[in-house]
């Protein structure tokens, strides 16, 4: 300790008044993973939101043809209109696989954000309040838990057309209890802090403790982890869509393109395989920039600053 | 003592979680549209017919009622018949309406005691080779914090886990099985058919295990008694071994059990696509058929195994590490 | 006598560049068998840098630059790994913080026993248990046979740290290095320490390095004294030479600044010529309930405050002193209504707090405040100081802009804080600006009661001074009545009025400060006072007041007094009934069975 206070006294400037989150995010953005991460993902998001527009080919329109096209320089008879090649139907894989791809990250993102709000409203009443409410939520997440998203899943939206705000509901449903154990085991320690007593010797109402002092604090280090849980429900998403509970066709998703595509395994290996590969590709750029956040997250809070 | 004490507390919880995870798949089953009496009957048999079945089998009944029904038979060992699939194990689908030989139909309970052991088989293989794996990975990676292995174990925990696990079923299928022939993929024909789908749950439980073994080994060598072992004369290795380790499995444990529920949804996915008998291809077909009891019967038994496991868990954390207090 | 550990010419600097501050510069003294050598030194004068200098701990950044250390001739820097490990066995260290230092998750005593076999490999594992056992016995942890088996979380600080001087001497070594081991403990137990040291040296002639930034328990222990400031030796005597005539102006400003207790303490702060009754506690009593953990269900009762009763005037600054677990904490919860006491009242200014509702109970708020102890995590880190300081006012209803802005600046300029610090975060604030900020929070609503809780307590002599100025200013301008909660008899000595010692949830004794300090009426408290370090004379010996072992657990307090077991002149009486605050002349109490023996029937009528 006494280490730590010299070197502290003589390299960090008396005022430096960067927020804690604002120093995660530098930390996380100087390192190699979160940039190679981002480099991916923005090219990527570059070429959802313009490519299927500029190239001006529809993804469900049929041209028998064009059909069975094997990927750029593969197989005999690849061309550069169609540079993941064609389905058995001659649809262009990766005006395909772009658009399924902007379902996926929309469906990410709006179940990550029902997870947020359920699971860290639950999560910190249970660790602020303690006793009896404590326990109920607790209970309440463990039987969560115990049913596994599939079954659930399968369960409601294998009866009838899925709709993207059920699928939404259905995956944030059955992620909030991680949020929720997360956001109680922080309040729990936080609220002991000698802050919080100081704040209730000022005459703090519980409410008000929990929105201006606790909230602010916990939420950028819950925010941070929540950007691989985009990742994870893009995957789920696309678990839903190949086992024929997602966006339903003709609506490409990457799930029911895998799906439709396993039957051609052994002729037409693309069909099954590029989108994923594309898939996979997004999902490594959010996890990167993810886990960098996490980490650096770690860090900082450790004190590494 | 304290022991004692546990046990009977969280034996009681998880008899109330059991019970509540019931009656949800219970109602929500019967809520949700699709009539299974339709699909048993097969899409002609007129609407008297069904309407007669279902009251026979005491679908019309209040839930509550169906669901006292229900338990009460459950406590006595009975979890029912399956709707759908015959006693002599023939292939599953509705015969025509009037075909008298649908009358024998599988115990529940059999059925779901066909399927565990497969499962179970699976689950130890992948937790071998997740748990292996990450060992090595995780614990050089928090052992040299900012070296290579770190980086090492943070871009394979990345990649590992952007892989959707039904796309890597099949391209490992296409690459292990069909062009190389190494491993065999689908369906069960002896212990070699279980390590395929163990790798792709593998690969896909690995991530996290490796992150949380790197976090929890490198924050622990930061920790005082690290630091003041070695001026008491306690060997690097010793003190990595014996009280690193021992105090980083703690979380990884609670992880463990967390992990669990998600184990068993990539289960499912990956019993499908390689066709493997176990629990998990018994549930999605039972879902897919609206097969009420059985889907109910593998409910109870899932969510049991998840408190058991949950418990043990628990348990052993706090044989480890006597500050907790589950 | 030939020196056991030699020290030479060590240079200790931060970082291998040239520029790198030099930490510890050219520091050379030796060790001989049975001497006990303090050092003594400011916070950041490189004492515990050159105490694990002399023991090869020397981690990164700190790099040694030149000069060496030997123990027996023999060059500690110059050694293989392997050697270094084997001389562990010879060379012991304690550092000061018991809490971390230890394997959570392991018994205390099989890890003490793992480091013993682990430098001393031919012992086996039942000579090792039995040898632990035994020196647990002799540091005076009550059941060691039990306590072996214990985790760390179950013990003590102060327990703890005996434990860690058992592990430092488990393998008897020839030389033990103690950096500021005393200074987590309390008084007394600190005594017992001490006095443990020079046992140890008696029986096994072992050379100790006494390291501590207090003078007076460096008095304490050592017969040979060097002082270091700023990574040099300034001077090096015989330590009642040092005391008396110090030689190096360093030294001799340490010595005048150490509190007097007994000498001419200068003006004690007196009692107010009015005595106006602003808060009262009648009875008041808190008992919590806590799980056992073992068998089923069933509830332990912890009895912390027990049957509190005195009354604190206008004006006043008064002490609630005790060691740990004495009650003062939870009292101080029951005084700003944190916790509401499980039996008997709390008046301010005449109401009881306990049923004070709304907008009364937001008044009161505004009445007593609170200062707290921890200046790091008090203060929420990512809130601006203006922010922090208007937080109270708005709970208050206060919603003007301006006016918010006016009282903030009104009230920082006030405790010293520049205004610019007004939108700055807590983040680079020194512990001494922290509390300044703490001290402003709780007076921007302009209260009249300030309960200071070991406020003072993380920081260094001098930003203790300026503080306490500054309260005494405070105190003049406003007619503040302070509450101070302390275990620091020397800063009470200089700043209450009126004082009251707890033990185990009760008050021992209440009287005014000269009263207590030259005429304690309890034996508590004349041991308290014999036990305090001082560079004076001491006016009680601690050979007459004894004192040692623990105080009973607050699960089962005896009956009768709670204080027999460890009083020197406990009587048959003692064991039955429990003595109550009792009058000595006017306004002084003491709840002790001598005192109420010496006072006549009519005079025994309780407060």
């Amino acid at each position: 300790m006494s280490i730590m206070s010299i070197t502290s006294s003589h390299s960090s400037t008396p005022l430096a008044s960067r927020s804690l989150a604002r120093r995660v995010f530098d930390r996380a953005v100087a390192s190699p993973g979160f940039r190679v991460g981002a480099a991916i993902f923005l090219a990527l998001m570059l070429a959802t939101a313009l490519y299927p527009e500029l190239s001006a080919i529809d993804p469900t329109k049929m041209d028998v043809k064009a059909r069975l096209l094997p990927p750029l320089f593969t197989g005999t008879n690849w061309n550069w209109g169609h540079p993941l090649g064609t389905d058995q139907i001659g649809r262009d894989m990766l005006v395909r696989s772009l658009v399924g791809l902007r379902y996926s990250f929309l469906i990410g993102m709006a179940s990550v954000i029902v997870m947020l709000i359920v699971g860290c409203a639950l999560g910190t009443v249970a660790g602020y309040f303690g006793g009896r409410t404590d326990a109920v939520i607790m209970r309440l997440t463990d039987a969560q838990l115990s049913i596994p998203m599939i079954i659930l899943a399968i369960a409601v939206l294998g009866v009838s057309r899925p709709t993207i705000p059920a699928i939404v509901l259905v995956l944030g449903m059955s992620n909030w209890p991680v949020y929720a154990r997360m956001m109680r085991s922080i309040v729990m320690t936080e609220r002991q802090r000698e802050f919080v007593r100081a704040a209730k010797i000022g005459g703090s109402t519980d409410l008000r403790i929990i929105v201006t002092l606790l909230l602010p604090l916990l939420l950028p280090s819950v925010l941070f982890s929540s950007v691989l849980d985009v990742a994870r429900m893009m995957i789920f998403e696309s678990t839903l869509g190949f086992l024929g509970l997602g966006v339903q066709p003709p609506t490409p998703t990457f799930g029911n393109i895998i799906a439709d595509g396993r039957k051609y395994l052994l002729n037409a290996w693309w069909i099954a395989t590029m989108p994923g590969l594309f898939l996979g590709l997004t999902l490594t750029s959010i996890n990167l920039m993810g886990a960098a956040l996490e980490r650096a997250r770690d860090t900082v809070h450790a004190g590494g600053e | 003592m304290f022991t004692l004490n546990f046990l009977i507390r969280r034996l009681t919880q998880g008899v109330v979680i059991i019970g509540l995870v019931s009656l949800l798949i219970f109602t929500l089953l019967r809520v949700v549209p699709g009539d299974p009496v339709r699909l048993m009957a097969g899409g002609m048999a007129p609407e008297a017919l069904i309407e007669k079945i279902a009251k026979d089998m005491g679908l019309r009944d209040p839930i509550i009622v169906q669901f006292g029904r229900y338990m009460g038979s459950v406590l006595q060992g009975d979890l029912g018949q399956s709707f759908v699939r015959p006693a002599n194990g023939a292939a599953t689908g509705g015969a025509n309406f009037n075909d008298t030989t649908r009358g024998e139909r599988a115990k529940v309970l059999t059925l779901i005691l066909e399927a565990l052991p497969m499962t179970l088989q699976l689950a130890a293989v992948t937790l071998a080779i997740a748990l292996l794996f990450s060992a090595v990975v995780g614990i050089a990676g928090g052992l040299n914090p900012g070296g290579w292995p770190d980086k090492l174990a943070f871009y394979i925990s990345s990649v590992f886990i952007s892989l959707p696990n039904f796309w890597l079923g099949i391209v490992l299928t296409l690459l292990l099985s069909v062009k190389l022939g190494w491993l065999p993929a689908i369906g069960y024909n002896g212990f070699a058919y279980t390590i395929l789908p163990a790798v792709v749950l593998a690969v896909e439980m690995s991530p996290v295990l490796i992150r949380t073994l790197v976090g929890a080994v490198s924050s622990q060598m930061t920790e005082p008694y690290v630091s003041v072992g070695r001026v008491r004369g306690l060997g690097r290795t010793r003190i990595i071994a014996n009280h690193v380790m021992r105090n980083a499995s703690v979380p990884l444990l609670n992880l463990l059990g967390i992990q669990f529920s998600s184990l068993l949804g990539g289960v499912i996915i990956v019993e499908y696509i390689f066709d493997y008998p176990g629990l998990g291809l018994l549930t999605i077909n039972a879902v897919l058929q609206r097969d009420f009891p059985l889907i109910q019967g593998i409910a109870i038994v899932t969510s049991a195994i998840f408190v058991v496991i949950n418990i043990i868990v628990d348990l052993v954390a706090t044989t480890i590490d006597p500050r907790l207090d589950y | 006598m030939a020196a056991l550990l030699e020290l030479r010419n060590m240079t200790v600097a931060l970082g291998r560049s040239e520029t790198a501050k030099v930490i510890l510069d050219d520091v050379s003294f030796s060790l001989a068998p049975r001497e006990i050598v303090g050092v003594v030194g400011a916070s950041a004068s490189g004492k515990t840098v050159l105490s694990r200098a002399a023991v090869n701990w020397l981690e990164p950044p700190l790099t040694r630059r030149s000069g060496t250390v030997l123990f027996e001739g023999r060059d500690i820097y110059a050694m293989k790994e392997a050697d270094m490990r084997a001389l562990r066995q010879r060379v012991s260290y304690v550092g000061a913080n018991p809490m971390g230092a230890l394997d959570p998750t392991l018994p205390v005593g099989a890890q003490i026993v793992e480091k013993m076999r682990a430098v001393m490999p031919d012992v086996s594992r039942r000579q090792a248990e039995d040898r632990v056992i035994a020196l647990l016995d002799a540091v005076r942890i009550p059941s060691a046979r039990n306590r072996f088996h214990d985790y760390p979380s179950q013990f003590s600080g102060g327990m703890m740290q005996r434990a860690l001087i058992v592990d430092a001497l488990v393998t008897n070594p020839s030389v033990l290095v103690a950096d500021n081991v005393t200074q987590p403990l309390d008084v007394t137990v600190a005594a017992q320490v001490i006095r443990l040291i020079k046992e140890l040296t008696d029986q096994f002639d072992t050379a100790v390095l006494f390291i501590s930034s207090s003078l007076p328990m460096v008095r304490e222990a050592s017969s040979r004294t060097l002082v270091i400031d700023r990574g040099r030796i300034v001077e090096e005597q015989a330590t009642e030479a040092l005391v008396a005539s110090p030689i190096h102006p360093y030294t001799r400003e340490l010595v005048a600044q150490t509190p007097q207790i007994w000498r001419g303490a200068g003006a004690v702060p007196a009692l107010p010529a009015e005595r106006e009754v602003v808060l009262s506690l009648r009875d008041a009593s808190q008992t919590y309930r806590v799980k056992k953990r073992n068998g089923i269900g069933g509830v332990n009762l912890v009895r912390a405050v027990r049957n509190v009763t005195f009354d604190v005037w206008r004006g006043d600054s008064f002490a609630i002193v005790g060691e740990s677990g004495c009650g003062k904490s939870t009292l101080m919860r029951l005084l700003s209504r944190l916790e509401l006491p499980s039996a008997g009242q709390i008046l301010c200014e005449g109401k009881d707090i306990a049923t004070l509702r709304g907008r009364d109970l937001l008044a009161f708020r505004a009445r007593l405040q609170l200062v707290l102890q921890d200046p790091f995590g008090s203060l929420p880190p990512r809130t601006s100081i203006g922010r922090m300081l208007e937080e109270p006012l708005r709970t208050h209803g206060w919603r003007d802009k301006e006016k918010l802005r006016a009282r903030v600046l009104k009230v920082m300029s006030e405790v010293g804080l520049a205004a610019e610090l007004y939108n700055e975060l807590p983040l680079g604030l020194s512990a001494g600006q922290r509390q300044r900020v703490n001290v402003a929070r709780a007076l921007v609503l302009e209260p009249t009661i300030l309960i200071m809780d070991e406020t003072l307590s993380a920081l260094d002599q001098a930003e203790q001074f300026k503080l306490l100025d500054l309260f005494q200013a405070l105190q003049k301008e406003y007619n503040l009545t302070y509450i101070f909660i302390s275990h620091d008899l020397a800063m009470v000595r200089k700043v209450c009025n009126r004082v009251a010692v707890m033990y185990l949830g009760e008050v021992f004794e209440l009287a005014d400060n000269q009263r207590l300090f030259f005429d304690p009426g309890h034996p508590y408290t004349m041991a308290l006072l014999s036990a305090m370090p001082t560079l004076e004379e001491k006016r009680y010996k601690p050979e007459d007041c004894l004192l040692e072992g623990e105080p009973p657990s607050p699960l089962s307090i005896p009956a009768g007094c709670s204080f027999k077991s460890r009083c020197p002149r406990a009587m048959e009486i003692c064991n039955g009934e429990q003595p109550f605050l009792t009058v000595r002349d006017e306004q002084d109490f003491a709840a002790c069975h001598l005192v109420a023996r010496t006072m006549s029937p009519a005079e025994r009528a309780s407060p």
